[in-house]
């Protein structure tokens, strides 16, 4: 009898009363099921079978279409064309395709930054070498205009992986910004990038008086971006090679520190007319606190990297990091943290004062890998129904503690009903933080040109951070080269893209930001 | 020139061009030889403590590194070497032995007309980056996309235009009587090359040989962009060493780098003296 066999006979057998809540729940846990998990079972109005059947649904259902379509495969292989370093969530399940299916998982390794280039590539070389291929949400948009990858959404609608289910699936508005263009389905997004807040927490306990004799409040993970200034600021001690925050000024990933603080003051990236509006009051506050905070950052902060910030942090070289969940782990592992595990604390990104008095709490869902289907795969259902097992809420929460990947949570089910062995990666505070950020992010620019966008965007704050330009003229010729770009790619395209993604920006987005007006 | 003796300000010059020309090479050999520890530490190591060949170890054998708790290297460097000595040994001697011809038949002969060699040169005058994707185009519909035959016509097509001009300067540097004697005692035009011309510009030969080689055997975009699974050769898998558990592979990184190192030098130790008088050929206008 398979696992699966006997988790439907367990809760058959608690639908018709034979057994005990309790006696299910201890079922439950002997078959490995987590007990968030059993609860959400036991407390279904479904009933269990029913919610057994809702939540492993995706995952069966894949398998079912992965059967079926293996079996008429005349290719047996199927090959992935991923980033280097990702591999480490799908080698687990390689034998079981190739043993239960009959079908090789091979993979193509592309560096990060390359893998769009080579989707583009795809489209005009139409090799078929790739069958799935796992760009971030910012490719879809070219991707699908070039023909290169499926439109799911007949798939998902046949097979429904549950993409925007309440309690499992991938949580709002990131299943609808990381997965859909134009309101269609484009990708499976199997990575919840965002960046979230950490800290020291042995350094809040230690200063926590001289803190507060010196500011007039007490000393926690900063709340607001001001507090974030004040407590970088108190922290920094350079003579000790500690600093205040590790944020990065470094080229590719300083446009998210900006684009960040732009959300925080309400700021999107256009208009409801396309037009750039980072070239405002509030884009040139956002530059001028970066620019105040260089005073506090670590000296490597203008050549950081995601792996040189992330090991500079876990050596115990500051007080604070910008981090995608990854450097959570990092920082957690005492081999990557060996300073910094089991002393983190972390938080939602700060928040900030709107005119009205409010305080926007606004998130940033940056990168965030997916898997898509290729237009010249020889078998593109199969593709697809690798895609929907993977990032089904089961095995997608049996895929994201494996170590050697990207993977981090972004079902609701990951951080809300988290697995033992999720909660042992990330422990339960931080996946709630990871759910509360998650709820009021902000895309990329995942748009047509979206690399483009970020590159022409990135380029100027970088200026501006080396004091090559001042703010005012980094954002007025980051703004043109935009302008170029919409002009280039076609104006009503983008706009229709934007309005989109306008469209499901989580409500305090919509409203600070006006967006609520345009769609 | 006289032999005179080495001034101080000159030696300096002389040890400040070699530490600078050296450092890289120092920097690059002792971060190959250091553990993961020490690949980034603050304050740089600059030499380890306990050196270790675990990086060059793990270029054949992913799994190596997990000794020191670091994973997700996903395949050997096997492969990659394997194709660029493959793909730069092919295409040099190609792009060498076909520059070769053309550069006689240029010099000697005015082949093709007194606009040949700009033509030639014409194939250089554009970004690669402007012709990958035609060529990506062109190869998939002629089935030569991840092939080493593709990469290699590529490494020829874009090396032939130096090959042909560094070869062409080093022909026309040999007096034409010289070829014109050969041939009044009796030898074919073929011959006179083979057995006067080619001796002559030896020094030349070699050094374009060994330029070409250096061309082809650090070219990374082509090899980027027409590689998926069949080909691949070293700076594509250089690229690669990235994983989600330690970032950048620095110390893996620079060991593949070493090991790249090691084709040239022994080819430029075995050439040195040829080398020097091929560096020079011409430079002395008759």
């Amino acid at each position: 009898m398979s696992n699966r066999d006997k988790l439907q006979s367990e809760a058959t057998k608690l639908d018709v009363g034979s057994i005990s809540r309790r006696t299910f729940m201890s079922r439950m846990a002997a078959l490995g099921v987590s007990t968030a998990v059993a609860n959400f079972i036991v407390q279904s109005p479904l009933g269990a079978s029913k919610a057994l059947a809702a939540i492993a649904g995706p995952e069966e259902r894949a398998w079912e279409l992965a059967k079926e379509m293996a079996a008429k495969a005349e290719k047996k292989t199927l090959t992935l064309l991923i980033p280097t370093g990702s591999i480490g969530n799908m080698t687990p399940y390689v034998d079981k395709w190739q043993n239960e299916l009959g079908i090789a998982l091979e993979f193509i390794e592309e560096p990060d930054e390359v893998v769009h280039t080579k989707g583009m590539q795809e489209a005009v070389a139409k090799t078929g070498r790739y069958d799935v291929m796992m760009p971030t949400a910012m490719s879809y948009p070219d991707w699908i205009d070039s023909g290169v990858i499926y439109d799911l959404t007949e798939w998902t609608e046949t097979y429904n992986p549950e993409l925007f289910n309440p309690d499992f699936g991938v949580v709002f508005p990131a299943s609808h910004h990381a997965q859909l263009y134009n309101g269609r389905v484009a990708g499976l997004l199997n990575d919840g990038d965002q960046i979230t807040l950490i800290g020291r927490g042995d350094y809040i306990e230690a200063k926590a008086k001289e803190f507060e004799d010196k500011f007039g409040y007490p000393l926690t993970m900063p709340k607001t971006w001001k507090q974030y200034y004040e407590i970088a600021s108190f922290m920094h001690d350079p003579e000790n090679n500690f600093f205040g925050s590790l944020e990065y000024r470094s080229r590719y990933y300083v446009k998210w520190m900006f684009m960040q603080r732009l959300m925080s003051k309400g700021r999107l990236y256009f208009d409801g007319d396309m037009n750039p509006t980072f070239n405002s009051d509030e884009g040139l506050a956002a530059l001028e606190d970066m620019l105040a905070m260089n005073a506090y950052l670590h000296p490597d902060a203008f050549s950081f990297t995601w792996s040189s910030n992330y090991n500079s942090f876990g050596r115990g070289e500051g007080f604070m990091n910008i981090v995608w969940p990854s450097g959570y782990k990092y920082s957690m592992n005492p081999k990557t943290g060996p300073a910094t595990h089991g002393k983190i604390a972390a938080t939602v990104m700060p928040s900030d004062t709107l005119a009205d008095g409010t305080e926007l709490h606004a998130g940033l869902f940056c990168w965030g890998y997916g898997y898509a289907v290729s237009k010249y795969s020889a078998n593109p259902e199969l593709a697809y129904a690798y895609a929907q097992w993977m990032t089904s809420p089961t095995i997608g929460a049996d895929a994201i503690p494996y170590l050697g990947g990207y993977s981090d949570p972004y079902r609701v089910n990951h951080m809300k009903d988290p697995t033992p062995r999720l909660v042992d990666t990330y422990g339960t505070p931080y996946l709630e933080t990871l759910y509360d950020n998650m709820v009021n992010t902000v895309p990329d620019f995942c748009l047509p040109g979206g690399f483009e966008y970020q590159d022409a965007l990135d380029k100027e704050i970088h200026a501006c951070m080396t004091g090559a330009k001042s703010p005012k003229e980094a954002l007025d010729d980051a703004a043109r080269s935009v302008d170029r770009i919409t002009r280039r790619v076609g104006r009503d395209k983008v706009k229709a893209s934007w309005m989109a993604l306008a469209k499901n920006l989580a409500g305090p987005i919509k409203k600070a930001s006006g967006a609520d007006g345009w769609v | 020139m006289s032999d005179r003796p080495l001034t101080m300000p000159l030696a300096l010059v002389l040890a400040l061009a070699v530490i600078v020309t050296l450092f890289p090479v120092f920097w690059i050999v002792m971060t190959a030889i250091k553990p993961p520890t020490d690949w980034n530490a603050v304050p740089a190591i600059w030499v380890p403590g306990e050196p270790t060949l675990v990086n060059f170890r793990t270029l054949f054998d992913p799994e190596a590194l997990g000794v020191y708790g670091v994973g997700g290297v996903s395949e050997a460097a096997t492969q990659a070497v394997f194709g660029s000595l493959l793909a730069s040994i092919v295409a040099t001697a190609l792009s060498v032995g076909i520059g070769l011809a053309a550069a006689i038949a240029i010099s000697r002969y005015s082949g093709g007309g007194r606009a040949t060699p700009l033509v030639i040169l014409s194939g250089r005058m554009f970004p690669p980056a402007a012709i990958a994707v035609p060529f990506v185009i062109i190869f998939s519909t002629i089935g030569l996309i991840d092939t080493y035959f593709g990469l290699i016509a590529i490494y020829i097509a874009v090396t032939l235009p130096f090959s042909t001009w560094m070869l062409k300067s080093f022909v026309d540097e040999v007096p034409k009587e010289v070829e014109e004697a050969a041939m009044i005692d009796g030898m074919t035009r073929v011959k006179a090359h083979l057995t006067v011309t080619i001796p002559l510009i030896k020094g030349g030969l070699f050094a374009t040989t060994l330029f070409i080689f250096i061309l082809n055997w650090s070219e990374f975009l082509f090899a980027l962009v027409l590689s998926y699974t069949t080909i691949e050769t070293i700076p594509v898998r250089l690229a690669k060493y990235v994983t989600a558990t330690a970032g950048t592979l620095y110390g893996v990184q620079a060991a593949l780098a070493v090991l790249a190192m090691i084709p040239l030098v022994i080819a430029g130790f075995l050439i040195q003296n040829h080398l020097a008088r091929g560096m020079t050929f011409g430079a002395v206008k008759r």
